[in-house]
């Protein structure tokens, strides 16, 4: 119960403490620009490549499930389209943001706190909210969204060529923006930014925390990144309950 | 195209090399390292991999299944077609999302793990230690990981799926109200043992994938505490990128052997 409260909690006071110490101290602007390099321009590879494969994984599955119950994989095409815009696009592409940039984020501060380096900012007036964990953030909000929509770009022109080529049909059904209407860009937003917010701040919990030798970066770089992961699931799966509920 | 960008062509090429070399050395002496595997550190790891992550991964599983059912009952009310929801979801979290989420998080908590461990003992020195007093790192410390790593995911995979199939039918009683009868009609008349199969060679695939790579990892650090970080952070990275690449090596072989 404690475990299960703390992470809830934790990210919620983590985000707290950062908004009013980035309102009071100001968020250095060179620091955020590395970090979106850092969470973004470095996990594009990940993302984009993860993605191509996923895209690619999703005809067969649809090409599998048709030959069962249609036959005809195109017509599958648009509904595949919506979901992977709506649902999987910002999903897949928000956990593998959250193994890279939550296991990169929660190293590289645990080892800050273990080396004393936290201390050493608080020491020269520095403040470790404003400075290392507020630029994180606003990056994480500005970094998964585009790369979901890198991501989610990726997926639909893998399944087009490989339903081109490998299952000879019209690829193109499977980039068909029929059913996609302004509700599912929101959900995908939503869950993006929802992701972006929360793996810096599940990272900077485990991270700030280690106390210890290395042995200590290694446990908190475990707890970050699994945090991390499972909260976009979570996040991923509120927001969808939400729209279901409402039926848009 | 400068010298620099094909400074920088020949640089992840050799890295590339480099990479599958290691974890093809690491696979090897893994393998014949086997024979003389420790016992007490394979029972460590089992409980350790296995009892350890079963709460995560029957969490992962439920929300598996319902993520699966809230997105497949999108486009399943498309089509009018509710009555195949048991069929199509089942399919979705055997063949795809089962496997696939269950490998990301087990890569999340046991690679990071692993490779730190073992970067831990490398950049202690202990692993040239253990060299010193002539016992076989690879006996001792990998091919244990290894194994208990490879039996946990099996065992694992099968409850993930249970749970999430379970979670399933509850969830389509609860959102799109179907009852149970249906749910597991479909799901027993439409799915054969083949769709099983292919499911747990999936997650056996990348409990390999992800002790060799972690381990592979780990042993290749060298530094103090930031090598541990990194060697953690890159193993999760590698993790996830060798699952997506088997996810479709073993999506495309196994739907061509089972038309």
């Amino acid at each position: 119960m404690k475990r299960v409260l703390s992470f809830f909690g934790a990210p919620v006071v983590m985000l707290a403490r950062t908004v009013r110490a980035g309102l009071r101290e100001g968020v250095p602007l060179r620091e955020t620009l590395a970090q979106v390099h850092e969470l973004g321009g470095r996990s594009v590879w990940l993302v984009m490549s993860g993605m191509a494969f996923f895209g690619a994984v999703l005809v067969t599955i649809a090409n599998a499930q048709a030959k069962k119950l249609i036959g005809n994989v195109a017509v599958l095409g648009p509904a595949y389209f919506e979901m992977l815009v709506r649902e999987l696009g910002p999903a897949v592409s928000a956990l593998l943001t959250a193994a890279r940039a939550g296991a990169s984020h929660s190293a590289e501060l645990s080892t800050m706190s273990v080396n004393e380096q936290v201390e050493a900012l608080e020491m020269s007036a520095g403040d470790p909210y404003a400075d290392l964990v507020a630029p994180r953030v606003l990056a994480g909000v500005v970094g998964v969204p585009l790369l979901s929509v890198l991501g989610t770009v990726a997926a639909t022109l893998s399944a087009v060529v490989v339903a081109s080529l490998a299952f000879d049909i019209d690829g193109r059904a499977f980039m068909d923006a029929r059913y996609v209407d302004g509700w599912d860009l929101l959900v995908a937003a939503l869950k993006a930014v929802g992701c972006g917010l929360y793996i810096p701040l599940a990272a900077a919990v485990a991270g700030l925390k280690a106390r210890g030798g290395a042995e200590a970066v290694g446990e908190a770089t475990t707890a970050g990144v699994v945090a991390a992961s499972l909260g976009c699931l979570l996040i991923d799966l509120a927001v969808s309950l939400a729209f279901q509920f409402v039926r848009l | 195209m400068s010298s620099a960008g094909l400074a920088w062509l020949g640089r992840s090429a050799l890295g590339a090399v480099e990479g599958v070399g290691a974890l093809a050395l690491v696979a090897g002496r893994t393998a014949w390292a086997l024979r003389r595997l420790e016992r007490r550190e394979l029972a460590r790891g089992l409980v350790q991999f296995g009892y350890g992550s079963l709460p995560l991964a029957l969490a992962t599983a439920a929300l598996a299944g319902v993520i699966v059912v809230v997105q497949a009952g999108l486009y399943i009310q498309r089509f009018g077609a509710r009555a195949f929801l048991g069929w199509a979801s089942g399919y979705g979290v055997l063949w795809e999302f089962g496997p696939l989420l269950l490998g990301l998080i087990m890569s999340a908590r046991i690679g990071a793990r692993n490779a730190a461990e073992l970067a831990t003992l490398k950049v202690g020195g202990q692993i040239e230690g253990l060299r010193g007093i002539g016992l076989d790192p690879f006996a001792l410390l990998v091919a244990p990981r290894v194994v208990a790593m490879e039996v946990s995911m099996l065992a694992l995979s099968t409850f993930t799926f249970l749970v999430a199939i379970l979670c399933e039918a509850v969830a389509a009683k609860l959102t799109l109200n179907l009852p149970l009868r249906v749910f597991f009609g479909t799901f027993a008349d439409m799915l054969g043992p083949f769709d099983i199969v292919g499911g747990v060679v999936k997650t056996g695939a990348f409990g390999l994938a992800i002790s060799l790579v972690s381990t592979a990892v780990g042993l290749r650090a060298k530094g103090g505490a930031r090598a541990v970080g990194e060697a953690a952070a890159s193993a999760v990275v590698l993790g996830c990128a060798a699952i997506f690449l088997l996810d479709f090596l073993l999506t495309t072989l196994l739907s061509r052997w089972s038309t």
